[in-house]
């Protein structure tokens, strides 16, 4: 790991993501100098979330009533704002709400000013960093000190946030040491997080004690009473706002909700979801100008109190008529979309984000505030894995934010590249070349091929290609029903089920596909295979949304027809279970259809756990292994399929069986469909799946024996690469152990 | 039956003020039993006494007498003053957090510039959850009417690396409920 106080490039030269060329470099920053403290952070707050929102009984109905209250107050913020601002004046606070940044910054400064400031204290605010806060009163000649730790760090290290509620996650208690012993000339050692945390506290505790006036954010405001929430642990908000007489707050309207009954909901989600904690160690709920004793420091006695509320809305009034960027404003900005991706925890936000807002929500953000749809090319670091979804408190989908950036830069790019295109367009290409699939592949893997592949459409060389079949599932499936016959076992009539031949098993993996079939087949439970459609999942991965709705829309209504023909539908690619199971919610806009389509596609594994359960299936005697104890499994999940609840369909089978099963616990195995196929995205994709693989090697009794099972092709590819050991779809695996 | 459930509360409550790394004591609530307490939490130093805002301040009178006790610090005693005492309004069991107004008491002072915060509860005023606080059928609406904090634990960071405890406020949080 190189030196991140040495690095050849700062943070700050490449946080404005317009050009492609600045998201490369970003990316290799982070990789070069950042990505060990970003993950282990991260990582330690996503294990710490997981544990803590297992505390909360009602989790799901607390999300609910969250969202519903932020999707209220945005309808209704016109409303809200004058409601806000009369509770403040009654109360004697002044609101100002700024258009712009300039509007806002200049008031800050004009009442600073008015007090003839000279020393600012300032709590953390990534709002305040949105409208440049910092530049525009240090011109003017105004010392603002930040007072939260990580603030302090960047302050010095002249870096923009890496995280929003961790801002200087990229660092390690060592190079924190060492860039504090080159700017600061002291006596003081450096060296333990205690010396450091000692030694930021006195220089800060200087700056309270003197401090003309203090500004901070605000997590929400309520607008019947006027309230502000106030989340921290370090204690800097407090001091910053009842020390100095002068309290400014700098807020975006979108923060506003209608009652401060309100604030015991968000506060519960948000400490769990930020940082993993119950509660954090000062949730401070305000309504200044607070009647408290004004200490006799730095001449203020005799002063009154003052508040001034600067509410901004620099684009989110915009963002507010936009329906596809609307979701974003009801962010609260917890950061559990971050701590949950697995890109971000291999980059963090000086790769995954940009001059102020990071992670999936970021794009979002940044496009919304600073009205430049480039700014926000950062998106393509979202692979749609979608584990942020249901570890957002306010359930934002954060993938779709990320498509709708992707398709509007392809637009604004004049239509998509040959790279897209190619990826996006799989379906057509897996035709024509499995007319001739040995010719194909021989052509896809000689070497003057897969170097014209990378140079043109950016296919990184050193991936291998995925083959297309000999025979494509159809025709196997097809041969294989000549030749065989099977007798049911269940009642047809209660149980019907046909195989959904998705594009990929069937030109590329049609070995799973006809594994689903035996296995069903010896189950006794009558299995039929579909027609071969396109899902628009690589359309719409690559932000090509209106191609993928007009496949999508083709393939429901061909879904639709065999559901109502009293069929389940088996999907064996986890990805393509996630369209019909979440994706196609908006992509086919018909709430109808796709809970038909939710409520009967499943994953073969989960289907026959149904079975069992039912009773319909017996799996006593009917495998060829005697003892599964001494057989050890590592299963990883599908990144989509925990999202859609059959993460653990597979391990809960196989343990049911005796196997000895271990389980990843890594969010998505860095291959994300196309990603990491994908030239620019290599390194990245790799870093990210040497999580995976580290977990693999360090499983209960590993060896190259070890069976591994992982449902998608991608997550397969990942593995593959590095491990010589057997590996399997879970279905294929039953297969095999099944008599 | 009402019994029964606050010894849960109580329980809850303490457990889980311990975890969040709070020292926590229940005493009988008289006012010679706080002041041993206060005395063996405090020592042979200068310590700023807030007015209770909730608390009858009957039960400080005999603490009241200590030297070391001042509760009109002045600008020199104000940053050097180790130890802050204040009363809390409410608690609440599955965080162990308690409620500090924030008022004309020097409340807020002697909870965010020390070095340790004793704060002191009585025990018919735990919560279940942090929501709790805000509903109005709860302490008729108490909660509802003021600037306070819910502290949870000492004051912490991990934005220098590992978890330190002891920040910008007190790195120790000393709980006292009265029963």
């Amino acid at each position: 790991m190189e030196n991140i106080n040495d690095y050849i490039i700062h943070p700050r030269q490449i946080a404005d993501k317009s050009s492609k060329e600045s998201l490369q470099k970003a990316i290799k920053l982070a990789l070069d100098v950042e990505t060990d403290a970003v993950r282990f952070n991260t990582q330690t707050f996503n294990t710490n979330r997981y544990k803590a929102v297992k505390k909360l009984n009602d989790y799901e109905e607390l999300k609910d009533r969250a969202r519903q209250i932020k999707e209220d107050s945005i309808q209704n913020l016109p409303a809200l704002i004058v409601k806000l601002s009369h509770s403040i004046k009654a109360r004697g606070g002044i609101v100002f709400i700024a258009g712009s940044k300039k509007e806002a910054t200049d008031y800050i400064k004009n009442v600073c000013i008015s007090h003839n400031a000279k020393l600012i204290v300032k709590a953390k605010s990534i709002t305040s960093e949105e409208i440049e806060l910092n530049y525009e009163m240090e011109k003017v000649g105004i010392e603002i000190a930040e007072t939260d730790l990580a603030e302090f760090i960047l302050q010095v290290s002249k870096e923009q946030p890496s995280h929003n509620v961790a801002p200087a996650i990229h660092r390690s208690r060592e190079s924190i040491s060492e860039l504090f012993k080159r700017n600061f000339r002291t006596d003081k050692r450096l060296d333990t997080g205690e010396e450091l945390t000692e030694f930021a506290r006195d220089i800060l505790r200087q700056k309270f004690l003197s401090a003309d006036i203090g500004i901070s954010g605000a997590n929400l405001i309520a607008a019947d009473e006027g309230t502000i929430l106030l989340v921290e642990s370090e204690g800097n908000i407090r001091l910053t706002t009842q020390l100095p007489t002068v309290h400014i707050a700098v807020a975006g309207v979108e923060k506003i909700i209608p009652s401060k009954k309100d604030f015991g909901i968000f506060i519960e989600l948000l400490a769990t979801s930020g940082t993993g904690q119950s509660l954090t160690s000062y949730t401070n709920i305000l309504e200044p100008p607070i009647d408290l004793p004004v200490l006799n420091l730095n001449g203020r006695q005799g002063k009154q109190r003052e508040f001034h509320l600067v509410l901004i809305d620099n684009g989110r009034m915009k963002m507010r008529e936009d329906d596809d960027l609307r979701e974003a404003l009801y962010c609260i900005r917890c950061s559990a979309c971050m701590n949950v991706c697995a890109n971000f925890q291999a980059v963090g936000g000086h790769a995954f984000g940009g001059e102020v807002y990071t992670g999936g929500i970021g794009g979002a953000w940044t496009v919304g505030t600073t009205g430049s749809l480039e700014k926000g090319r950062f998106a393509e670091l979202c692979t749609g894995c979608s584990r942020c979804v249901p570890n957002c408190p306010v359930r934002i989908d954060i993938p779709r934010l990320n498509t709708t950036i992707k398709n509007r830069l392809i637009k604004a790019d004049g239509g998509p590249s040959f790279q897209k295109s190619f990826f996006g367009n799989f379906s057509t290409i897996g035709k024509y070349a499995s007319i001739i699939p040995v010719l194909s592949n021989w052509v896809s893997n000689f070497a003057i091929s897969r170097k014209l592949m990378e140079k043109i459409i950016g296919f990184d060389k050193r991936r291998s290609i995925p083959q297309f079949a000999k025979k494509t599932l159809v025709k196997q499936y097809e041969k294989y029903r000549k030749s065989t016959i099977v007798k049911s076992k269940t009642n047809i009539l209660t149980r019907r089920v046909v195989l959904f031949a998705d594009v990929f098993t069937n030109y590329n993996n049609p070995q799973v596909g006809m594994a689903a079939i035996r296995v069903f087949d010896k189950l006794g439970v009558p299995i039929t295979l579909s027609k071969v459609l396109d899902d628009g999942r690589a359309l719409q991965s690559q932000g090509l949304v209106e191609l993928a709705r007009n496949k999508a829309l083709k393939l429901a209504a061909y879904l639709e027809q065999l559901i109502d023909s009293g069929k389940e539908v088996i999907v064996v690619e986890p990805s393509v279970l996630s369209l019909f199971r979440y994706d196609y919610k908006k992509l086919i806009n018909n709430d109808k259809l796709f809970y038909k389509l939710a409520k009967h596609t499943y994953d073969p594994i989960e289907y026959i756990n149904k079975l069992l359960i039912h009773l319909e299936v017996d799996l006593t005697n009917k495998l060829n292994i005697p003892n599964p104890s001494s057989t050890y499994i590592f299963y990883h999940a599908h990144c989509q399929m925990k999202t859609v609840g059959a993460g653990n369909a597979a391990s809960d089978f196989y343990r049911s069986l005796g196997f000895n099963v271990s389980v990843s616990n890594v969010e998505c195995c860095g291959m994300a469909g196309s990603f990491g196929y994908k030239k620019e995205y290599y390194e990245l994709s790799k870093n990210v799946g040497s999580d995976l693989i580290n977990q693999i090697r360090k499983s209960n009794s590993f060896d190259n024996k070890t069976i591994i099972l992982a449902s998608g092709i991608s997550c397969r590819e990942q593995i593959e690469d590095e491990l010589n050991n057997p590996i399997y779809h879970p279905i294929e695996y039953l297969e095999k152990i099944l008599k | 039956m009402q019994s029964k459930r606050d010894e849960d509360l109580i329980k809850q409550f303490i457990e889980s003020a311990k975890s969040a790394a709070a020292f926590v004591e229940l005493i009988p609530s008289n006012a010679e039993s706080l002041n041993n307490s206060l005395i063996a939490a405090t020592g042979n130093e200068m310590i700023l006494l807030a007015e209770p805002d909730d608390l009858d301040p009957e039960l400080f009178s005999i603490f009241k007498l200590n030297k070391n006790v001042v509760t009109e610090p002045t600008k020199e005693q104000i940053s050097n003053i180790k130890t802050g005492i204040t009363d809390a309004f409410c608690a609440i069991a599955n965080t162990g957090s308690v409620c500090v107004s924030v008022t004309k008491n020097l409340s807020s002072p002697a909870s965010m510039l020390t070095r340790q915060h004793i704060v002191i509860i009585d025990v018919n005023t735990i919560v279940q959850k942090p929501r709790d606080v805000f509903s109005d059928s709860y302490l008729e609406g108490k909660g509802l009417k003021r600037s306070f904090s819910i502290i949870t634990g000492p004051s912490a960071t991990a934005d220098m690396g590992p978890l330190v405890r002891g920040v910008h406020g007190p790195g120790k949080l000393h709980i006292i409920i009265l029963d």
